[in-house]
């Protein structure tokens, strides 16, 4: 197991630690890490916040390497990361900033049914998606892409998907981060090889920490954003957890090695050489952040599609069309992404490049890119939690702008190692647990849930209540699962 | 001591310790171990001869490189490498040759997917007892 932290964590209030800057030679800001007493306690375990020091030694970092009260040990970057760079002083972008799988995310879908309708038919609803949403290993899309196809998705984005493709409705576009496509986007980057992992996998959930969770909404918090969402107490919700697939995974390794001594190139110098980078204006920079813009339009697509195989069942299971079940997007957003944003720094207005590397946009009542729906609420913040306890659905505050770069955190944040997952579960049958606790789970891999259960993961009330008290974020609703299928 | 391989714990993720007498037994090791973290995955007849050549400067990147070339592999044919053979294992060069075979899905478990071969802690060294690779795969 990973090392503890030992180097220095200052307490500034009941919600931040600092990393001073003086910690390490390099650090060109502080390192500053979102968290309680209890949750510092975790962090301290690894190493992750000696790699919130690393990341402060990028270049053009502004204000503060950033960590969320879900930090756990990564790839260079923590996860539960954010930096933000400034391309016009020389400010980078790094791969191992935004992580392989490139626009993870979340998406949530209300409907217009109450637990109780859904109750006596949780069974069939969970088997139907299990059956009909592919998930696990070499488990290929109900749709297939030719090439010259999946090239539209990468540049399009999820519109394709839609407009083209009729898997969708207009609404959900509406209500996904970037209406489901980031500009820029240069198919031309992605390799072959990426083509080949990505063709047969969009519209598949994967495996790992990727779900499709029936939930229901069992407490509600602000009464007036949950209404705005279309969310009350007592209807069911469906959540979606998955990203770009193979596709985004080999556009992160071809990366990780085209850029390997780019750095040396610029006369970066690196802590880590998992934090390869280039500037944001260079060549090699710019090259990377167009395919990782296909990857992450890919991975709207691969959710859109997901959102529709869901629709299917069910409008089978509850014998009528999905547009009567009311069955809307809430909110789509990406939580690992390099995006280019406007922000004030010390009176400035400069365009930044913010990494979130396990972190969640949590853009603020306003906001100019939020859809007219949500200007007055903020956008919503889904924070999956773990399959036996809870989820979250927040907006974002002011405090996000001033503090964090519009982000807040991503999920629970893992506590405990597959292996320990594992070895933690001789003798107990998780399945029957969850069914103990009310929760129907399928499963593709024989130690999913294992590797999976609640207690590998923090409490995501406790991760979620930091950023509530911080001003980053407001609680809306708390959603608690009652079926979930995994790879 | 014979060649093999132990799981490590990793927060999110899986760590991979091979182990061998020489440098060059590591690489069936690895392979062995990738195939592992994946599932229990049975090969099925009619292989396809297969060779791979990977330059740089460190072996432990030259291994990595080729894991990640076999992941590739299996995710977008199904094809499981056997009898693998190497041929060179310098610092620079990694000459491996095998036999490219279709995973028999019928007799094969799948546990999970490996996303990646990834460079963290990434390490190969000589130790008191041999050589030993360290590699974290992500998941």
């Amino acid at each position: 197991m990973a090392e503890a932290f030992t180097g220095p964590l200052e307490r500034l209030d009941s919600c931040r630690w600092r990393i001073p800057r003086s910690y390490k030679p390099g650090m060109r800001v502080d390192g500053l890490i979102y968290a309680d007493d209890v949750l510092i306690d975790h962090i301290r375990g690894d190493r992750s916040p000696e790699q919130v020091a690393n990341v402060a030694c990028l270049p053009g970092i502004v204000k503060y390497s950033l960590a969320m009260p879900d930090i756990h040990w990564g790839y260079g970057f923590c996860i539960g990361g954010v930096a933000a760079t400034d391309p016009g002083q020389g400010g980078v972008i790094s791969p191992g900033g935004v992580g392989y799988d490139i626009n993870c995310g979340v998406r949530l879908i209300r409907t217009d049914l109450r637990i109780s309708d859904v109750k006596p038919r949780l069974e069939k609803l969970v088997n139907a998606l299990f059956a009909n949403v592919p998930c696990g290993v070499g488990q290929g899309g109900r749709i297939k892409f030719r090439k010259a196809d999946l090239a539209r998705l990468l540049e399009d984005g999820s519109p394709v998907v839609v407009r083209q493709h009729g898997l969708g409705w207009e609404s959900d576009l509406e209500v996904t981060e970037a209406g489901g496509c980031i500009p820029g986007a240069r198919p031309d980057y992605v390799s072959d090889t990426a083509y080949e992992r990505g063709a047969p996998q969009c519209g598949t959930l994967g495996s790992g920490n990727h779900f499709m969770e029936v939930q229901v909404v069992d407490h509600v918090d602000d009464a007036h954003a949950a209404q705005v969402m279309g969310l009350e107490e007592g209807i069911v919700t469906v959540m979606i957890h998955s990203g770009s697939r193979g596709l985004g995974y080999q556009v992160c390794e071809d990366f990780l090695k085209v850029l390997q001594d780019v750095p040396r190139k610029y006369g970066i110098d690196l802590p880590d050489r998992q934090l390869v980078c280039a500037p944001v204006h260079s060549p090699e920079g710019q090259r990377y952040l167009g395919a990782m813009r296909a990857a992450a339009n890919y991975a709207w697509c691969n959710r859109q599609i997901m959102t529709h195989l869901a629709r299917q069942v069910f409008a089978a299971v509850f014998e009528a069309p999905a547009e009567r079940l009311g069955m809307h997007l809430v909110y789509d957003v990406a939580h690992n992404i390099a995006k280019m944003e406007p922000y004030d720094v010390d009176g400035r207005a400069t365009e930044l490049c913010v990494h979130r590397k396990g972190a969640t946009r949590a853009f603020p009542p306003g906001h100019p890119e939020l859809p007219p729906r949500y200007r007055g609420i903020g956008q919503p913040v889904l924070v999956p939690g773990d399959m036996g306890r809870a989820s979250y659905v927040l907006v974002g505050l002011p405090g996000s702008m001033d503090h964090t770069f519009g982000s807040c955190c991503h999920g629970a944040g893992r506590m405990m190692s597959r292996g320990a997952a594992i070895r933690a579960s001789k003798g107990r049958s998780i399945h029957r647990e969850l069914l103990d606790r009310g929760v129907i789970a399928r499963a593709r891999g024989r130690t999913g849930l294992e590797e999976e259960q609640p207690d590998a993961y923090k409490d995501v009330t406790q991760v979620v209540s930091v950023l509530h008290e911080a001003g980053i974020s407001r609680k809306v609703a708390r959603l608690r699962p009652v079926g979930v299928i995994k790879g | 001591m014979a060649p093999g391989f132990e799981f490590f714990d990793h927060t999110a993720d899986l760590g991979i310790r091979v182990f061998a007498l020489d440098r060059w037994a590591l690489v069936p090791a690895a392979v062995e171990a990738l195939y592992a973290a994946i599932g229990e995955l049975v090969p099925g007849r009619d292989g396809e001869a297969a060779g791979f050549t990977f330059v740089g400067t460190a072996a432990a990147s030259l291994l990595r490189d080729f894991m990640a070339e076999l992941l590739v592999a299996f995710e977008t044919r199904a094809i499981m490498l056997t009898d693998v053979s190497v041929r060179v294992f310098e610092d620079d060069r990694l000459e491996v040759g095998g036999s490219f075979r279709p995973v028999d899905h019928d007799r094969s478990v799948l546990l999970r997917e490996v996303k990646a071969i990834t460079y963290h802690e990434l390490s190969l060294e000589k130790t008191g007892a041999g050589w030993e690779a360290r590699i974290i795969i992500d998941i």
